[in-house]
Parts: structure tokens; C-alpha cells; sequence
């Protein structure tokens, strides 16, 4: 009995053990095939899926450079600032720990919601709006500094998050801010945020890892960097302090004459770099939609008018270049002249005086100017007019170019051959007329005006632009001779205003009528271009008011040349010399003090 | 048995047993069995030698192990410390940031300029110069207009983070908390203990001391959340 139980139990103990048996095998025999076709079948597409399921590309945004002025003072730099993000369908009553009372208590969503209120700047209605819902990505708040972002995350509500964003910040709000542009959505638009975009964006890099199934890098797995390589600062030549006060100086006198616009522009005459470029009303790059379209990009660049008497240098100095004209020669001067069938008039009626040239330029006389411009072939005169820029955009690295309309001699009409010699019948923006005047005073020779003063790499390596060599267009002998000129007009002519105690400063106004939208003239261009000091001329600075209202006696833009020049030779050290006036006689004889 | 008698013991033979050998000291130079007992006392010996080998083995294994773990910990604890650090390095870089935000904003020439109206500066007039070399003044200087204040047209760029509310006050908070027993600030009471600071405040300082914002109606003030 005892052997025939033990052998009943051996079988049922030897069944059991094959069953066991079976199921291990079909195991056994589950997973061989399923190694056989991981392993045998398509092994590479396996491994290629396992390892891109395990990496993760993160991009390394490059570093926007800044915009600085000469000094090296931040213009425009990027900074953090964090979106808040309101995932709706978490966002519920929740429990937090009060710090004061070590207690964990109830919070209702609505109470976060009121704190919330007083850290960002909307109201407990409209945060509401935001916050509850069923939406899994609504936007509460942008830019927040990373203090306030921290102060939300703190308040623990949760389905809030914050996402870092780079932002473009302008220290100093409006000041150039036409000349810095401004950023979109999307990109760059204006200004030198879009023409150095490439010198400043860099390029992104890309940081390879894997990642285990909970999400953490595998430390010891692929990891690659490729870094992101930073954006160049870009250093301007405008002197941030200078643009801001010739944009109060501008403002002010647009604002007293109720102008269309006004602009102030200062040029170091050497180097040809612009210090300031200042206009009326200034886009604050921060927010460009809050200001009118005309003052979102330089003014200096994208407006051109007639420029007036300031064009008279041009004929004076190409007929002293021509070697028709020296400074003392005399002319009677009426205050009307028949030339060619035309009648050309001056501005007043001032009797007939028996003038210098210099003394026509000083006081502004058309009937003069054109009696000395008729010497010259009127194409002769085109070539001059051209080779001072006229006619041809301008380009300072900007984007915009700068327009100047002249029309060649064959398609002037019957008085263009006598309205171009004093000003008309052509336009100029303001940096033609500085670029004209910068080669007239600059020893004859034209260099061209500029913007970008270097670039400076992340490390901070420095690529200066360097100024490109000029072109010579009058001689010495005729740019000495106009500096006199000019010094007449500040002496004894229409710019006496324009006087800078102490220094020796020299100019030329001009007024010219402004072409209406319509054909026709119906307002006006006041501009005073002058320069100092005249022993060696440094410093260019060209204020135009376009449209004033009023009277146009009355208007007067040589104080705020005066302003900005004072403000320019005390800033850049330029100490007075108190030296005697060297401008011609602007009279024949010993009455030097005529009517007008 | 006539013949010599066999130095080997008769209790091997007709057995597998290994025949004994005792060397004696008669034969010991020419017995063929001489040769035979060096390996017989190179067994224990070798022996020996494997115990050593595996017990290497056993703590080679163990240095690896625990050079492995160690490495593994310190690779875990480094992935802490490197999360902490750029942590860190994201706060300081954020606040450094901040700070610079402000030197460029205090920077501005507009703050500048409304900084220096609020010194009570004003617009400078003609100045003069004088020459050291010489004495000589050049240019009339004149005395400042005091009413020639900088104009503003040029609007004055936000502060940074000026959006944020005004840090928030303390007392509305006391204010708004229960009172008494339950209140907050009969529990910060509680959990902080008044310092000896405190003390030598309360010891030293009469009543008279308290302002009436502070007394809040009562004889003694309200507890303060700093």
C-alpha cells in the first residue's frame, strides 16, 4: 500500500513538473522569438528607435548682443522674463503651508487669484478670465521679471507656470530709439535691430542627451553640445547723453513752433560719424505702436525737402573751386535781378548795396547768388552738386537709404537752371545737406557719414569699422575760404544767433518752401547748418524744423544750434579760445553796417 | 618471505591504495620513491596557494564593487550638486541682471536729469573759461537762471519691474489677521519665543514708547510679524 501511494504520488509529482515544464518552454520559446525578431530581424531599426526614444535635442539659444552707444552705454540689451501659464484643468482650491504658522491650511482658488492680482498688473475679474477654465494652455501674464515670476510660484496655485522668455530691453526708453529700431514678434523691424540682425542674433546651438523612462539624463550616455555662438554687440558713434539732449533741444523748438517735425543732427566732421541724430518725437522701442508712423525711423533719413539758402554753399564754394569767385569781389545787389527772362527777388527789400560775395552769402542774397553762379555752366554745376551726394541715396548702415531728388541739367525747366544755384528745385534730406557741408568745411574732403562705430565679439574682441578714406572734391584754399564765409553768416548775417561765446562758429540758414501733398508749396523748411570751432572745424550740427506754423520771420532755429553746440564743444572738452572773428567784409567800404 | 623483506607495508598491497612510502634513511639517496615526495608535499601547499587566489579574487571583486558603487553614487550625488549649482547660477545671473537693469535705467539720462532737478540743479548759462597759463577769462560767464529747469519732453523709460505692486506691506496683513487667541499673530507668538532681545526691549522701554498706530486702541501692541 505505502509503495503503490508513492508511486501515485511520483506520477502525479512528474505530471505537475511537465506541465511546469511545458510553460517554461512556451516561454522560453516567447521570448527566442521575440529575440529572434529583435535581434534577427530589422536589429538596427530597433536600436535606432530605442535610441531616439532615449534622446532628447534641446536648443542652446544664442545670446542677442547689445546695442551700445560710444561711451559703451547699453542702448539695447536682451534680458530674462517669464510668461505665466495657466494650465485651467489643474488650477483647483489648494492646500499650502502658511509660513507664519507652520500650519498646512486650505487656500480657495479665488484667494490666490487676489494675491495673484496685486503681483501682476491686471485685476481679480480678469485674471479669473484667465485662470479658470477648461483650456490646458492659457497665457495670464507676459514678461515678467524672474522676481515677480518668483513671487507667483510662490503663491503655490497650481496650473500655473511660468516659461522663460528672452526679451529685448531699451534702458534708456526713447532716447535714438528711431536709430536703435525695435523688435516684432517675429523678429527684428527696424533700425539697427534689423540691419545688424546678422552681426547680433548669432547663431543657436544644440545641447544631445539620453534620457531614462522617468525622464533623467543618463549620465554616462551620448551627450553632446554643440554651443550656441553669441550675438556681437554692436557700438554705435552716437553719444547716448548728446542724443538726449539734442532730442529735449529739437522737441522744445517743434513744440514752440507747432512743427510737422524737427530734427537735430551732430556729425563729428573728420571721421564722419554721427553723434546724434535726434528728431521732434522719438519711438520708444519698447512699445513703436504709441507713436505716429513718421517717427519710427530717423527722420534725417526718411524725409527729404527742399533745403533753401544752406544749398547757396554749394554754388559759393564750387564757383571759388571754379576760380570765378573770391570772397572779396564786389557786386550790386538789388533786391531784385532779371536773368534769362526770370525774375529773381530776395526775401526782403533791402536797397541796393554794393556787397562782397561774402557779404551775399552772409545775408542770403538770391539775386547775388545767382549772379555768381551764372559764371558757372549749368553743367559744371550738376557735376559739383553730384559729386557732393546730391541726386544719390545715402547709405550709413541703416537699412534705410537716405533720398535726394536732382534732376540732370536736360530736364530742368526754364528757372531750375537759377532756383538750383540758391537751394530749390531739388531736395535733400538732413544727412545730404551734413554730407555736403562735411565735405566743404572738412578741408575739401568727403567722408562718408556712418553709424557703426564696432563690433564686439562675446569674448570681447573688438572689429572696428574703420572710417573709409575720402574723396577730395574742393581744394584746401576754397574750404579755408568758405570757413570764413560761414563765419560771416554767424557775424554780421542771418545767423547771428548761432554765436557760441568763446568760439569761433560759422553757418549757413536756410529756408525753402515745403511741397504739399498735392502739388504745390503750402508750409516750410527752417534749417541751420553750422559748425565749430573754426580753427579746426570738428563738429557739425544741423537743426531743421519742417512745417512751423506762424510767420516766417519769426521763426527762428539758430538758438537751438546755439544749445547744442555749446552743449557739444563743453562735453567733448573743447576749450574756448576766445579768438578773433576772421569773416570776410560783407561790404564795399568802410559801412559795414547796412540796412537790410 | 625468505627474501628481503619489503620496506613497504604489506597493508597496500591488494588494494588501490597508494603504496606508503617511508623514506628510510638506508636508501634515501637511490629509492626510486625519492623523486615521488616532493609532489606529495607540493599538494598542501598549492592548496594554499588557491585559497589565497580565490579570497584576491573575492576582495577584487569587492574593491570593483564598491569602487563601482561608489562611483555610481558620486555620479548620482554630482547630478544633485550640478542641479543645485546652475540653480544657483540661474539665481544670482537673474539677480545680477536685475541690479544691472537698474544701474543702466539710473543711468538714463532722463533719470539722470530728473535726479539732478530734484537736487535743485538747473540749466547751466553762458559759462567762462579761464586760462591758467595766463589768467585770462575767455567768455562772459553769466549765473544760472534758477528757474531754467532741463526740459522733459523725451519721455523717461519705466523702471525696471515697475509693473510689480509695491512690496507687500506687513501691517495690512496684521491688520487684516484675527485677532486674539486664534489669530496669527498669537501663534507666531507662540512658535517663536520672544528673543532676548525682545526682552531687554520690553524691560527697558516704557509705554510711552509705543506710537498710537502701533497700540492700535490697546495698551500694548499688537505682535509684529518681524
Amino acid at each position: 500500500m505505502a509503495a503503490a501511494q508513492k508511486k501515485r504520488a511520483e506520477r502525479v509529482l512528474s505530471f505537475r513538473m511537465r506541465i511546469g515544464l511545458t510553460m517554461i518552454l512556451v516561454m522560453l520559446l516567447l521570448l527566442g522569438g521575440r529575440l529572434f525578431h529583435v535581434q534577427g530581424l530589422d536589429p538596427a531599426g530597433h536600436a535606432q528607435a530605442a535610441v531616439s526614444e532615449r534622446l532628447r535635442s534641446v536648443p542652446l539659444p544664442a545670446h542677442r548682443g547689445d546695442i551700445l552707444d560710444a561711451e559703451g552705454r547699453v542702448l539695447a540689451t536682451s534680458v530674462d522674463r517669464y510668461d505665466i501659464v495657466a494650465d485651467q484643468q489643474v488650477v483647483d482650491d489648494f492646500v499650502r503651508l502658511d509660513e507664519t504658522t507652520g500650519l498646512r491650511e486650505e487656500v480657495p482658488v479665488q484667494t490666490g487669484i487676489a494675491e495673484l492680482s496685486e503681483i501682476v498688473d491686471l485685476d481679480t475679474e480678469e485674471l479669473t478670465d484667465l485662470i479658470i477654465g477648461d483650456s490646458r494652455y492659457s497665457v495670464v501674464t507676459r514678461s515678467l521679471t524672474p522676481e515677480q515670476s518668483q513671487q507667483v510660484l510662490d503663491l503655490e496655485i497650481p496650473g500655473l507656470y511660468a516659461e522663460p522668455v528672452s526679451e529685448r530691453s531699451y534702458p534708456s526708453g526713447s532716447v535714438a530709439g528711431s536709430i536703435i529700431g525695435f523688435m516684432g514678434a517675429d523678429g527684428p523691424l527696424e533700425g539697427i535691430e534689423a540691419a545688424q540682425d546678422e552681426a547680433l542674433s548669432g547663431s543657436d546651438g544644440e545641447r544631445i542627451f539620453e534620457v531614462g523612462g522617468d525622464g533623467v539624463r543618463i549620465p554616462i550616455a551620448t551627450f553632446e553640445e554643440l554651443p550656441a555662438e553669441d550675438g556681437q554687440d554692436v557700438r554705435l558713434t552716437i553719444d547716448q547723453d548728446l542724443q538726449w539732449f539734442a532730442q529735449e533741444a529739437i522737441a522744445k523748438k517743434a513744440n514752440q513752433y507747432n512743427a510737422a517735425w524737427g530734427n537735430a543732427t551732430v556729425v563729428d566732421m573728420s571721421s564722419g560719424e554721427i553723434l546724434a541724430m535726434a528728431d521732434s518725437e522719438t519711438v520708444d522701442p519698447a512699445s513703436p505702436g504709441e507713436t505716429e508712423e513718421l517717427f519710427r525711423r530717423p527722420l534725417a533719413l526718411t524725409q527729404d525737402f527742399e533745403p533753401g539758402s544752406t544749398g547757396k554753399a554749394i554754388t559759393f564754394a564750387m564757383a571759388l573751386e571754379e576760380g570765378t569767385l573770391n570772397p572779396t569781389d564786389g557786386f550790386t545787389v538789388d533786391n531784385r535781378y532779371e536773368v534769362d527772362g526770370q525774375t529773381i527777388s530776395d526775401a526782403t527789400r533791402h536797397p541796393t548795396l554794393d556787397m562782397t560775395a561774402a557779404g551775399i552769402f552772409a545775408r542770403s542774397y538770391n539775386t547775388g547768388t545767382v549772379m555768381i553762379g551764372g559764371e558757372i555752366p549749368e553743367e559744371t554745376r550738376y557735376d559739383y552738386m553730384r559729386r557732393v551726394g546730391l541726386g544719390e541715396p545715402l547709405n550709413i548702415g541703416l537699412g534705410t537709404e537716405a533720398n535726394s531728388v536732382l534732376r540732370p541739367p536736360e530736364e530742368w525747366d526754364a528757372r531750375q537752371h537759377l532756383t538750383t544755384q540758391f537751394g530749390q528745385g531739388y531736395t535733400t534730406s538732413v544727412l545730404h545737406n551734413l554730407q555736403a557741408f562735411q565735405t566743404m568745411t572738412n578741408g575739401g574732403v568727403d567722408v562718408p557719414l556712418r553709424l557703426v562705430d564696432a563690433y564686439i565679439d562675446a569674448d570681447g574682441t573688438e572689429h572696428p569699422v574703420e572710417s573709409e578714406p575720402g574723396e577730395r572734391i574742393f581744394s584746401e584754399e576754397t574750404s579755408e575760404e568758405m570757413l570764413r564765409m560761414f563765419e560771416g553768416v554767424v557775424d554780421y548775417g542771418t545767423g547771428t544767433e548761432a554765436a557760441v561765446s568763446g568760439y569761433r562758429v560759422g553757418g549757413k540758414s536756410g529756408i525753402a518752401e515745403a511741397a504739399g501733398a498735392s502739388g504745390g508749396f503750402d508750409g516750410h523748411t527752417q534749417s541751420f547748418i553750422g559748425m565749430a570751432p573754426l580753427e579746426d572745424p570738428k563738429y557739425l550740427v544741423a537743426v531743421t524744423v519742417h512745417r512751423p506754423q506762424g510767420y516766417w520771420r519769426d521763426w527762428e532755429v539758430t538758438d537751438t544750434f546755439r544749445e547744442i553746440m555749446s552743449y557739444v564743444l563743453s562735453s567733448y572738452d573743447e576749450a574756448p579760445t576766445g579768438a578773433e572773428s576772421e569773416a570776410y567784409d560783407g561790404f564795399e567800404g568802410e559801412n559795414q553796417d547796412q540796412p537790410w | 618471505m625468505s627474501a628481503e623483506p619489503q620496506p613497504i607495508a604489506p597493508a597496500s598491497r591488494g588494494s588501490l591504495a597508494r603504496s606508503l612510502s617511508f623514506p628510510t634513511r638506508t636508501d634515501d639517496a637511490t629509492s626510486p620513491e625519492r623523486s615521488m615526495s616532493p609532489m606529495l608535499r607540493a599538494l598542501p601547499k598549492l592548496r594554499q596557494r588557491q585559497k589565497g587566489l580565490i579570497a584576491g579574487i573575492i576582495a577584487v571583486l569587492a574593491v570593483a564593487l564598491t569602487i563601482v558603487l561608489a562611483v555610481n553614487i558620486h555620479v548620482a550625488n554630482s547630478q544633485y550638486t550640478v542641479v543645485e549649482l546652475q540653480n544657483e547660477y540661474r539665481v544670482l545671473s537673474q539677480s545680477n541682471q536685475a541690479l544691472t537693469e537698474e544701474v543702466q535705467h539710473l543711468e538714463s539720462p532722463q533719470a539722470l536729469s530728473s535726479a539732478a532737478v530734484g537736487l535743485g540743479m538747473v540749466m547751466p548759462a553762458e559759462a567762462g573759461a579761464l586760462d591758467l597759463a595766463d589768467g585770462e577769462v575767455t567768455g562772459a560767464a553769466e549765473p544760472a537762471d534758477s528757474g531754467d529747469r532741463p526740459s522733459s519732453f523725451v519721455a523717461a523709460p519705466p523702471a525696471p519691474g515697475g509693473d510689480a505692486a509695491a512690496p507687500l506691506n506687513v501691517s495690512e496683513t496684521v491688520t487684516g489677521a484675527p485677532s486674539g487667541i486664534l489669530g496669527g499673530g498669537a501663534l507666531n507668538t507662540l512658535i517663536e519665543a520672544p528673543s532676548g532681545q525682545n526682552e531687554d526691549q520690553t524691560s527697558a522701554g516704557t509705554q510711552d514708547q509705543f506710537s498710537p498706530t502701533e497700540l492700535n486702541g490697546g495698551t500694548i501692541p499688537a505682535p509684529s510679524f518681524d
